[in-house]
């Protein structure tokens, strides 16, 4: 037997929280564009040491 | 708050127009240094009649980095506080008018010096280089104009406050308040070595200078100068793009926020331009490191919260998927397109200038032209395309005129042309420097060095870059010209965004000034006093003014 999922709960009026999937990909991409210049340098540091 | 006039009156818009004027005469001038400057780097050409390289940089840097910066600010802000806040008293449009002639006629005086091949110091004037005394006394007059300024509109928000007790602020008159509390903050710095040691030293009366006190004082003014730069064009993002896409602004206080951060964070930081520099303590370089990539924070809040705006006016016109929205926003409006492209360029400046200021990667890139790669990027693409973009709006409106089609046009060609000639200038100077090519240099191949050989092709590449980047300065100055002068009468809109209905109410905690200065200045007595005391009392002998040109 399933157990029962409470399927029917009243729907409560949400607060409607913009949709925002296409800006938190481009801060991601911003984020590792950041880290990837970084770490590059860092390399390149790194081999004339 | 619907008290702000609509227009900004007659009166204020001609003190507006008077530093725009300079502004652009100056972008003029520092162009055409800029073309000599890679045509020189790129060894195919020398100058003529014996001038220098050094005279040619030090007007390019002079007239770009700190004229056609500071006048273009303050005019632009003056409009913005008699938009939002209200038309402007007589007193305070005197004060306007007494700030912008000390400030032209310094420049007048410092350019005189500078072209007459008695201050080659370049625009960072580091002792022990020594320039003929008018050249710091033109800069003095300029500094001292700009606070006039400044506290031209620290009393017209005062006025506005008195007015309307328990309110919040105009954003755009908020903004402005913080960036000239923020000038005034780190031009003290400034003020304090050309007062009290370049300008004595100059004349005569004391023979030596302690260069590393000079040194600091000029970079506790150097960072936060990029900061005044800066924050102008987040006013543009933040409170004015919005409108011109036909949304709402995200939230105004995270705006607030973000310029509180900038104020606090940009100011005890200067060590990250001095980290190779000996007789300061390593533990308070870290420090002043630390502090400086908290500026991270508010950048980020200002890129997430710019990609917000777009998205949700994209996803209300009906955008799907999850880049959508990027095609609903108005690609072929100049006074969007030019700052949109801005802004992409501020990733990779974003991404450099981290590189700058770690440690050790510094030492990668310290003094090579990569720097200069950098702030064309910042300064020159980020910051400069803004300006552009707001001078498409903001000229018409104070001039009674419209932008006509073909204007536009030409205006998102513009952006074309600069996209290109910096995309070329400035990676080449990212990888000339990477291969240590130097920053401040003629064209030299020392001696023939298979390294100084390696940079060629990069230098070829970057006269390019800059020849292209010239013809957009063409461009931009035929489009403002027409605004100005020629473009037909009407009435153009000077655009102030609205926030979005679901962000919450603005607290009224960003406006308690006595906070955030008080914590700005603790800040910089941690991060300045024990190293600064260190200087003096364990100074080497001072340096003698040295004239190399
Ligand atoms: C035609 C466009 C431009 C070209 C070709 C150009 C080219 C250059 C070059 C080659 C240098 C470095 C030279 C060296 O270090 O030996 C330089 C430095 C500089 N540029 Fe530009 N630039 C242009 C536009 C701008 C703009 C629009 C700004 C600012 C708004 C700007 C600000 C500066 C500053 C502050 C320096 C530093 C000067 C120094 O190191 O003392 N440039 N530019
Ligand atoms: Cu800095």
């Amino acid at each position: 037997m399933k157990t029962q999922l409470n399927t029917n709960t009243p729907k409560t009026k949400v607060e409607k929280e913009p949709a925002l999937k296409g800006t938190l990909a481009s801060v991601l991409f911003l984020g590792f564009f950041l880290i990837f210049t970084w770490v590059s340098v860092y390399f390149l540091f790194l081999n004339r040491l | 708050m619907m008290n702000g006039t609509w227009k900004v009156d007659a009166r204020d818009g001609k003190l507006a127009m008077a530093h725009i004027y300079v502004a652009f005469v100056a972008l003029a001038l520092g162009g055409l240094a800029g073309l000599l400057q890679v045509l020189v780097r790129s060894g195919k050409f020398e100058l003529p009649a014996g001038i220098s390289y050094y005279t040619i940089l030090t007007t390019h840097g002079v007239l770009l980095g700190l004229v056609l910066t500071t006048f273009f600010i303050i005019g632009f802000q003056f409009a913005a506080v008699s938009r939002t806040a209200g038309t402007l008293s007589d007193r305070v449009r005197f004060w306007g008018w007494v700030g912008f002639w000390l400030m032209t006629i310094g420049t007048a005086i410092t350019a005189f010096y500078i072209l007459i091949g008695e201050a080659s110091v370049l625009y960072t004037f580091y002792a022990p280089l020594q320039a003929h005394a008018g050249f710091y006394i033109g800069l003095t007059l300029v500094v001292v104009g700009s606070w006039v300024s400044g506290f031209a509109m620290f009393a017209h928000y005062a006025k506005w406050k008195k007015a309307h007790p328990g309110q919040v602020s105009p954003l755009l008159t908020f903004m402005s308040v913080v960036n000239m509390v923020l000038w005034l903050v780190c031009s003290l710095g400034v003020a304090a070595t050309v007062l009290f040691q370049l300008i004595p030293w100059s004349l005569g009366y004391v023979d030596r200078i302690n260069v590393l006190v000079s040194r600091t004082l000029f970079w506790y003014f150097g960072h936060p100068l990029v900061y005044f730069w800066l924050l102008p064009a987040y006013m543009i993002w933040y409170a004015i793009i919005p409108k011109i896409i036909g949304g709402k602004m995200f939230s105004d206080s995270l705006a607030r926020m973000s310029f509180i951060l900038f104020l606090i964070f940009s100011i005890p930081v200067g060590f990250h331009h001095q980290l190779v520099e000996p007789g300061i303590d390593p533990a308070w370089k870290y420090l002043q490191v630390v502090l400086t990539f908290m500026v991270v924070i508010p950048s980020l809040m200002t890129a997430f919260s710019m990609f917000a705006t777009f998205e949700m006016y994209g996803r209300s016109k009906g955008a799907t998927g999850l880049f959508g929205w990027l095609r609903k926003l108005p690609w072929n409006d100049a006074r969007f397109f030019a700052p949109f492209i801005g802004m992409l360029f501020f990733i990779p400046a974003g991404a450099g200038g981290l590189v700058n200021a770690s440690h050790q990667l510094n030492q990668v890139v310290h003094n090579t032209i990569w720097v200069t790669g950098h702030f064309h990027l910042t300064l020159a693409t980020t910051v400069v395309l803004t300006f552009f973009g707001a001078a498409y709006w903001l000229i018409p409106h104070l001039t009674g005129r419209v932008m006509t089609k073909a204007m536009n046009r030409l205006a998102i060609i513009q952006t074309i042309v600069w996209s290109i000639g910096m995309i070329f200038m400035s990676s080449a100077m990212h990888f000339a420097g990477l291969l240590g090519a130097p920053r401040r240099s003629a064209f030299s191949t020392y001696g023939d060095a298979p390294q100084a050989l390696e940079w060629i092709p990069y230098q070829i590449a970057q006269a390019v870059g800059g020849t292209i980047l010239f013809i957009g300065i063409i461009l931009v100055l035929i489009i403002v010209t027409n605004l100005a002068f020629f473009a037909p009468k009407g009435e153009t809109e000077f655009p102030v965004a609205e926030v979005a209905e679901q962000a919450e109410r603005t607290p009224l905690v960003f406006e308690n000034w006595k906070l955030w200065i008080g914590i700005a200045v603790v800040l910089i007595l941690i991060a300045y006093t024990v190293p600064f005391i260190d200087m003096i009392q364990n100074a080497p002998p001072g340096s003698k003014g040295f004239k190399l040109w």
